[in-house]
């Protein structure tokens, strides 16, 4: 029963993680109808900068006092911007100009600006080859037990800080004129600009929000798992990312709900599949189940299937 | 008017005709595995033999991945997937294989050898290499099956998430054989003697990779299967199903129209490719002299995908030209020399080029010259500061694939050869169109 | 004069889209050898009916049968092999390929084309490819596309592409050829040009054809008999002359101009 309930309750702390980071994808689908494979690059930058940006500041080495809490909200949303900037100048540079291309060749651009991240990060002069530990932002403490599982500060963290980011999207897509925009562009690009909407702006939009959640997501991250494993820049996270993107995919793709649904779902697949049947098939689970959603309901959980017009 | 298939049987060319043609590529490759293994191998020494070796290796790999993403359109992500099934399989009946038949997990060389032997006690023991070929065969079967296994998605999936798919496949062939057993040591070859072929079968050696495989791999059988894969790719792209793949990648619904199963071409494909990337993987395998499918996860696909886009979506020279390039690149970049001369040879050329044809051409002229006055430059400064380049290789290839996209998407050489898009070629063509047409054809 | 066999027997099919019916209850006997026209405003569901019958879409009912096969179910290259062949409105060559490899490809359809042999290049497929070659050369002859055999299909000019989608199809070896909107984009002279060269057609490949056009002229001149649609559903059968005088149709088209206009 307690491994039981452990696993529930880890299966759905990663899986908020996945859901932040899928967002990105599924937004930035919905819209431009490509997988953003540098997004899972852009998630581990939100876990380097936050690094670098404690640093800067000067918090959290090893032996000093815990900060206040504030503290580590502040170092979230630097990295958050700092992402954000990365994420528009990306869109800017490689993908714009390759706006009404095959989508191919915008997959093999999203592939190079990935490889780019990853090895330009791994430069001596940028975050180094070499891991890191990340800073210790929030206090250890358990805050409360049930039934043998421990609830601790970071997971309190993790989800509290997940579900509000949510919440802030879901309000910022379906209760504001921008998220009008991003749903008008959604539909279709070209009737949306007819009706006189900024469909680039709208889309540098997107791009910012997306990966400004895989930040938050980076960030957290490194809370939740900091202590544990010190963190590198390489393309380890691009495993992560994907685990995501699954998510985006099983949950189906362009749905925001579907992510968020699609995120837990993995998460708990994962983690009841490591608690149950073996951890070193982890990453097989996953993409067993891709594979499975895609045979039989490619359109994912919540999607919609769609006609090509001949 | 008679159907097609009447008119072809009633074209039978002599039988004389017909051997020569189905083996001239294999004598060929011989031919040019021996020119490799005994002249050129040696001549150039160790170090830059094996760079010669491991590019043989990346054009079959790049040319078979041409199958797939070139010719037919579809995105694979998980070709390093296809090289580890190989790989594995090979190094199974290879390391496994030695140890039941020759009592040794050491290379036995002999009869089809050229790495000697006559010192081996039994004439079983020198049909190593016999063996070996026949295992990367088996490789290469392997992975075709397991090529069958993903082309089926591809039936119902299109674009990106197929790749996504393929990427997927690629990662669970990593985990699945990164959870095997332990391997028998070469040291214990009672045990595994003793132990029956399913449990062999399975002990691949896990998360830390399948070693101390015999190293048969040689310049020979590579340069060998490079002629081979080469030979058999351009005559699949010049029939009738080569027209079926591209036609796939065109478009679709008019493919259909046409008459073309998709899924039947799809996975034809995709076996196809595969299989040459599992005798790849064999060949890796047992050069390297070991294999970890750690090692050949989604980056070493990256890698293989680098070389058919910037060769071109389709041109099997053009991956093969990329793939030796970006082989060396590396080795280059650790020491670069200069690359002006080059420079200045090549605008010699365009001048007399162009002049000769009275149409002078700035633009590549002026094109050249400046990019190789800013590579000198680089040069210079990575020189005088102690910046080793090689460090930078991963970031310029992916430079090189944004800027590939933005600037010419289809690759250097697109669908075309080479030898293709030199001057003339459309004329030959033309005229032989013309020759055979003209008898023949109908008046409007 | 006796009524030569129907070849294609199409009967009540019907499709929606959503809750959008885009073809209603759509029959037509198509009789061999002969030339049938379909007309009807933009949106009326000419196209849908095409790929209905080519199997792009699955009808919700009705059966279609080419020459006593049953076509409903099967995939759209199952429906070329059993001989229907068609052009595209919106044209969908194969751009990259070159003309003559366009007219090849289609010709893929009545060979037998296994790996083997195309690796070892045997006797049988090097004749195959032969014959390929010289079918391929003499259909673009009678198109008039010969001289541009070796360029890529997405260079030619317009009213070239229309042709070298009716060869590419014509190479499949079809028993009807559904041909949407060939004069489309063409000028007086080409159009002129394209109704000779259909008739040519009909005569020299002995194959059956329906006709979408929107050029009245071409369609009055050259069909035989007409059928209109006006969303999704038939409102008129007939011989053109009858179809002209038809109130329903004059109707049907006066939202958009008069027929004769176009």
């Amino acid at each position: 029963m307690t491994q039981f309930l452990q696993t529930l309750f880890d299966g759905v702390t990663v899986g908020c993680l996945y859901a932040l980071i899928a967002l990105g994808y599924t937004m930035v689908y919905g819209i431009l109808k490509f997988i953003n494979f540098a997004h899972s690059d852009v998630f581990a930058l939100g876990v380097w900068m936050s690094i670098t940006i404690a640093g800067w500041i000067g918090i959290g080495a090893a032996g000093e006092p815990v900060p206040p809490w504030y503290m580590g909200v502040l170092v979230m949303l630097l990295a958050m911007g700092v992402c954000g900037a990365v994420g528009f100048t990306v869109e800017r540079i490689a993908y714009r100009p390759l706006r009404g291309a095959p989508r191919i060749n915008v997959l093999i651009t999203a592939i190079g600006v990935s490889l780019f991240l990853q090895n330009f990060g791994q430069l001596r002069w940028i975050f180094g080859a070499y891991p890191k530990a990340f800073p210790t932002l929030l206090g250890d403490q358990t805050l409360f037990s049930l039934a043998g599982v421990n609830f601790r500060l970071s997971d309190a963290a993790v989800i509290g800080t997940a579900v509000a980011l949510m919440a802030a999207l879901q309000y910022l897509i379906f209760r504001t004129k921008m998220g009008a925009a991003m749903r008008a562009v959604s539909f279709s690009p070209r009737n949306a600009s007819l009706m006189g909407i900024n469909v680039d702006l709208v889309i540098s939009f997107t791009f910012v929000v997306g990966t400004m959640l895989a930040a938050a997501a980076g960030f957290l991250y490194g809370v939740k798992y900091g202590g544990q494993a010190k963190q590198t820049a390489d393309s380890m996270w691009v495993m992560l990312g994907l685990k995501a993107f699954v998510a985006a995919v099983v949950g189906g793709i362009g749905n925001v709900r579907g992510a968020v649904l699609g995120g837990l779902l993995i998460g708990l697949i994962e983690w009841f599949g490591v608690a149950y049947l073996g951890s070193q098939y982890r990453d097989a689970y996953v993409f067993a189940i891709l594979i499975l959603v895609l045979l039989f309901r490619p359109a994912g959980v919540l999607g919609k299937a769609t006609i090509e017009k001949v | 008017m008679p159907t097609l298939i009447e008119q072809a049987r009633s074209n039978k060319p002599a039988a004389a005709s017909i051997l020569p043609r189905a083996i001239w590529p294999l004598l060929v490759g011989l031919a040019i595995g021996a020119l490799m293994f005994y002249v050129i191998g040696p001549g150039m020494g160790d170090y830059p033999s094996k760079i010669v070796l491991i590019a043989g290796i990346n054009i079959i790999l790049a040319v078979s991945l041409t199958v797939v993403n070139g010719f037919t359109g579809q995105f694979s992500m998980g070709h390093a997937g296809f090289m580890a099934v190989g790989g594995y399989v090979a190094a199974t009946i290879t390391y496994y294989g030695s140890m039941k038949l020759f009592g040794s997990a050491d290379p036995a060389g002999g009869v089809l050898s050229f790495t000697g032997g006559a010192d081996k006690p039994t004439a079983l023991a020198r049909w190593g290499d016999a063996l070996f070929i026949g295992s990367c065969l088996m490789g290469g079967v392997g992975a075709a099956i397991a090529g069958y296994i993903v082309g089926l998605p591809s039936l119902r999936l299109r674009g990106d998430y197929l790749a996504i798919v393929t990427l997927g496949f690629g990662e669970i062939v990593r985990v699945l054989l990164q959870g095997t057993h332990e391997q028998i040591q070469p040291w214990r070859v009672e045990d595994a003697l003793a132990k029956p072929v399913y449990e062999l079968a399975i002990s691949l050696g896990g998360p830390k990779g399948f070693q101390l495989l015999p190293t048969y791999t040689t310049l020979f059988w590579v340069y060998l299967f490079v002629v081979v894969t080469l030979i058999i790719c351009y005559r699949v792209k010049n029939s009738s199903t080569g027209r079926a793949f591209l036609s796939i990648r065109e478009d679709e619904i008019a493919a259909q129209a046409m008459g073309v199963d998709i899924t039947k071409y799809k996975v034809r494909a995709f076996v196809l490719a595969a299989f040459f990337a599992g005798v790849a993987g064999g060949l890796y395998a047992m050069d390297i002299g070991a294999i970890n499918a750690g090692d050949l996860g989604f980056l070493k696909s990256f890698d293989i995908i680098i070389m058919v886009v910037l060769g071109g979506m389709g041109s099997i020279s053009g991956a093969a030209l990329a793939a030796i390039i970006l082989t060396i690149l590396p080795e280059l970049l650790r020491n670069p020399p200069p690359v002006w001369p080059v420079g200045l040879v090549l605008i010699a050329l365009i001048a007399g080029v162009s002049s000769y044809r009275k149409r002078f051409r700035w633009k590549p002229i002026i094109v050249i010259a400046i990019a190789s006055t800013l590579l000198e430059v680089g040069r210079q400064i990575a020189l005088s500061k102690g910046i080793n380049v090689a460090d930078f290789r991963l970031i310029l290839y992916a430079l090189l694939l944004i800027t590939m996209m933005l600037v010419r998407p289809q690759g250097i050489f697109g669908i075309h050869e080479i030898w293709e898009i030199l001057p003339g070629y459309a004329r030959r063509e033309a005229a032989r169109n013309g020759a055979r047409g003209g008898s023949q054809g109908g008046k409007p | 004069m006796s009524t030569p066999p129907i070849v294609l027997d199409v009967q009540g099919i019907s499709i929606s889209f959503g809750g959008l019916k885009a073809v209603q209850n759509f029959s037509l006997k198509l009789p061999r050898g002969r030339l049938y026209g379909l007309i009807g405003p933009n949106g009326a569901g000419k196209t849908t009916v095409f790929n209905l019958l080519t199997g792009v879409y699955q009808a919700d009912s009705g059966t279609i049968t080419l020459d006593g096969v049953k076509l409903n179910g099967l995939k759209p290259h199952q429906i070329a092999a059993a001989g229907l062949s068609r052009t595209f409105q919106n044209i969908r060559l194969f751009g990259e390929l070159s003309v003559l490899d366009n007219v090849r490809l289609a010709c893929h359809l009545r060979g037998k084309h296994s790996i083997w042999s195309t690796i070892l290049r045997s006797a049988y497929h090097m004749g195959q490819e032969a014959a390929i070659h010289r079918r391929s050369l003499d259909l673009l002859g009678i198109l008039g596309l010969d001289s541009r055999a070796g360029e890529q299909a997405r260079n030619l000019p317009y009213g070239d592409q229309r042709r070298l989608e009716i060869a590419r199809a014509l190479a499949t070896d079809p028993k009807v050829l559904l041909l949407d909107e060939p004069a489309a984009g063409m000028n007086p002279q080409e159009k002129k040009s394209l109704r000779d060269l259909i008739r040519q057609i009909m005569r020299q490949f002995d194959v059956t054809i329906l006709l979408i056009e929107h050029d009245m002229g071409v369609v009055m001149d050259i069909c035989e008999r007409i059928t209109v649609l006006d969303y999704g559903v038939t409102i008129a059968e007939d011989v053109p002359k009858e179809i002209q005088k038809n109130p329903k149709v004059i109707e049907a088209y006066l939202g958009e101009a008069a027929p004769a206009a176009h």
